[in-house]
């Protein structure tokens, strides 16, 4: 009965509360029997305060109305149960495994999906190309290679890709597995004699997904069994879909003919998220919790981490926990506040002469051409460029990054910004050095 | 279950009750959550030599034994020397904490290693905690598959404490060991011995056995002829 009253008022402040809020504040509850009251304890006195100042109503109210229990009934206070008995409220089902399928490699994250997957421009023909796959396993493109750098959503796909071939085909063999465990269990089979096993494992799938093949990179007796396992799929018209943090044949220390055959499907890269599409995924990221994050909050985040999305994802989180520690809403004051410490890190890391250095190596000029009086296009180019870097990644002033190309004027500066904007419209080359330099500097 | 591996004792002191929270109070929360296997699946602790990191550290693991979790404390200052593989099987730890992250950027098989750990921990709903006196990014790490995923946490950074906090802190550490300690003791300790906070807490441990054998409270005078017989 204890335990239905316990899920009654679970219930309750569900429908009370936001979902960060209840994964806060109610879930690290403990709740033991006692007689006639209710005794919950909580990790730290942050969860007792917060307990007492929010849901007590609630929860008296609850406990009224189920029991017949004298007043007070209900004690919140710090402390903990030696065991987690079945009282205790529900603990969080870690990356459940939906498909339990016969095959035991990796689990398949039932939150990555192509409804969850944000579009952008940077990212819609890979998109594309896995929603191609997942409707049409082994016959659309095989080899599905997804190339692109670290925290980009290539694992978010290859996991939408499994979980649609699932849901449409349920006793589908799709496995996702992380290269770094293929070699793993390769090793382990070889160790206790069951690499015959492994063998047959890998080759009765309809399906494999390997990620970040870049961990092949060296490591032949892996590679030799991948070359066969990868033959016999590709033969039996099963689809494999490989990501790498780069295209196949940039990857150093892999075979040349796994790399020919990686080639022979179609390879799609994915590409840094322009500013739009990163607001849009830390607004998508932020809904799923069940937080309300302005615009205008998802815009400052995303414009002052460029790197990657796992990153975007750091700092959200950072907010979002600062805002359900305090219960103050979260605004643009409040979101720069929370990530004081964060971006300072960054703003140390980007300084106007690494800038200078990273721009003059990109072009292969001098830092010294970059401050000298020189009009040459070959120099002016990168200059401005530099400049306009300076004034997106740092927090100098005009004037202060005109000081640091040579003593030159703040308006030389705004019209570096300005051109280099435009042209970053209209000129690809210009464009892609951009984006390249953004990243190698954010990275 | 507790393990610990090497010869690492947590220290008796290292719960979260007798932590002073100072402007610390939303990382304590953070790691409080962590070791009941809630919030953010990695949380990265960093700030200077006496901040608490290794404090908290311990506190997490300890509270998460308490809690019947399967748990590590980790310390790489001394588990550097075994090499990588000794991070065999911590991807089954239900929460693992792990000391001087910082110091192992740059060694490629290290890297991996942890790479794999993190995998595997958080693919089971594992929580990982690690502590460093740097940022993710300032530690420099040469596998971005490590480092953006480091970043993907919570990050916190542990402040230093001003003056009037340490004297709050030194109290809260006495008298979680039973010492009653006056203001104008903690403030003469603080204005006369080294002020990183493992010295003052080093120092307590001797004032604490003089005053029981002596029979005496922490006075001003009492604890200067403590100090002057050094």
């Amino acid at each position: 009965m204890q335990t239905s009253l316990w899920k009654r008022c679970i219930r309750e402040l569900r429908a009370d509360l936001s979902e960060q809020q209840f994964n806060t504040w109610i879930r690290p509850l403990q709740v033991v029997e006692e007689e006639r009251s209710l005794r919950l304890l909580a990790p730290n006195r942050f969860v007792v305060d917060w307990v007492h100042a929010n849901c007590m109503d609630q929860l008296t109210k609850v406990i009224g109305a189920e029991t017949d229990w004298p007043e007070p009934a209900i004690v919140v206070e710090v402390g903990r149960q030696g065991l987690l008995d079945e009282l205790a409220p529900p603990k969080p089902t870690p990356a459940p495994a939906r498909h339990d399928a016969r095959w035991s490699g990796g689990r398949l994250n039932n939150t990555y999906t192509f409804q969850t997957f944000v579009e952008g421009k940077s990212n819609q023909l890979a998109r594309a190309a896995a929603t191609q796959v997942a409707w049409n396993p082994g016959s659309a493109y095989n080899p599905l290679f997804i190339a692109g750098g670290v925290g980009l959503g290539k694992t978010h796909l290859m996991h939408s890709i499994a979980n649609l071939m699932l849901e449409r085909q349920p006793n589908a063999q799709v496995a996702y597995v992380h290269s770094e465990r293929f070699v793993g269990d390769m090793v382990k089979a070889l160790q206790h004699n069951a690499i015959n096993d492994f063998k047959r494992a890998y080759r009765s799938l309809d399906a494999l997904l390997i990620d970040d093949i870049q961990f092949f990179a060296g490591k032949q007796q892996s590679q030799e069994e991948f070359f066969h396992t990868f033959n016999a799929l590709l033969e039996g018209q099963r689809q494999i879909v490989l990501t790498c943090d780069r295209y196949p044949k940039e990857v150093s220390g892999l075979e040349e003919r796994l790399k020919s055959r990686f080639g022979w499907g179609l390879t799609v890269a994915i590409e840094p998220p322009e500013l739009e599409t990163s607001a849009a995924i830390l607004m998508t990221k932020a809904a799923a919790e069940d937080v309300d994050l302005p615009e205008e909050v998802a815009f400052f985040i995303a414009q002052r981490i460029r790197s990657n999305v796992r990153e975007l994802e750091g700092a959200l989180r950072r907010v979002m926990a600062n805002s359900a520690f305090t219960g103050q809403p979260i605004t643009l004051d409040f979101a720069k506040d929370a990530l004081r410490d964060l971006l300072a890190v960054q703003e140390k890391l980007v300084t106007i002469e690494n800038i200078q250095k990273s721009v003059a190596g990109y072009f292969k000029i001098r830092v010294a051409d970059l401050l000298s009086k020189s009009r040459r296009r070959s120099v002016t180019r990168p200059r401005q460029i530099a400049m306009s870097l300076a004034k997106e990644l740092t927090s100098h002033s005009l004037p202060e990054i005109g000081d640091a190309f040579g003593g030159r004027d703040h308006t030389t500066v705004l019209h570096a910004c300005r051109r280099i904007k435009a042209l970053r419209e209209t000129d690809l080359r210009v464009s892609e050095d951009y984006k390249n330099l953004l990243r190698t500097l954010t990275a | 279950m507790r393990q610990l591996p090497l010869d690492v004792q947590l220290a008796d002191y290292a719960v979260f009750e007798s932590f002073y929270l100072g402007s610390n109070a939303a990382a304590v929360h953070a790691l409080g959550l962590a070791a009941a296997g809630e919030g953010s699946p990695v949380v990265w602790l960093w700030g200077p030599r006496g901040s608490g990191k290794s404090h908290l550290l311990q506190a997490c693991v300890s509270d998460a034994s308490q809690r019947q979790r399967n748990t590590a404390y980790l310390p790489l200052n001394l588990a550097h020397g075994l090499g990588p593989s000794m991070l065999d099987g911590m991807g089954q730890v239900d929460v693992l904490c792990i000391d001087d992250a910082g110091i192992v950027a740059g060694e490629p098989d290290w890297e991996r290693q942890l790479f794999g750990v993190f995998e595997n921990l958080t693919q089971h709903g594992g929580r990982l905690v690690l502590a460093a006196s740097g940022a993710v990014a300032a530690c420099r790490f040469g596998l971005p598959d490590l480092a953006s995923r480091l970043m993907s946490g919570e990050t916190y950074r542990l402040n230093g404490l001003t003056d009037e906090e340490r004297v709050a802190a030194l109290q809260l550490r006495a008298s979680w060991r039973g010492l009653e300690l006056p203001d104008e003791t903690g403030k003469y300790l603080i204005a006369r011995v080294d002020r990183s906070t493992g010295a003052l807490f080093a120092l307590l441990d001797r004032l604490d056995q003089a005053a029981l054998a002596a029979q005496k409270r922490l006075t001003v005078p009492f604890v200067r002829s403590v100090l002057e017989q050094r």
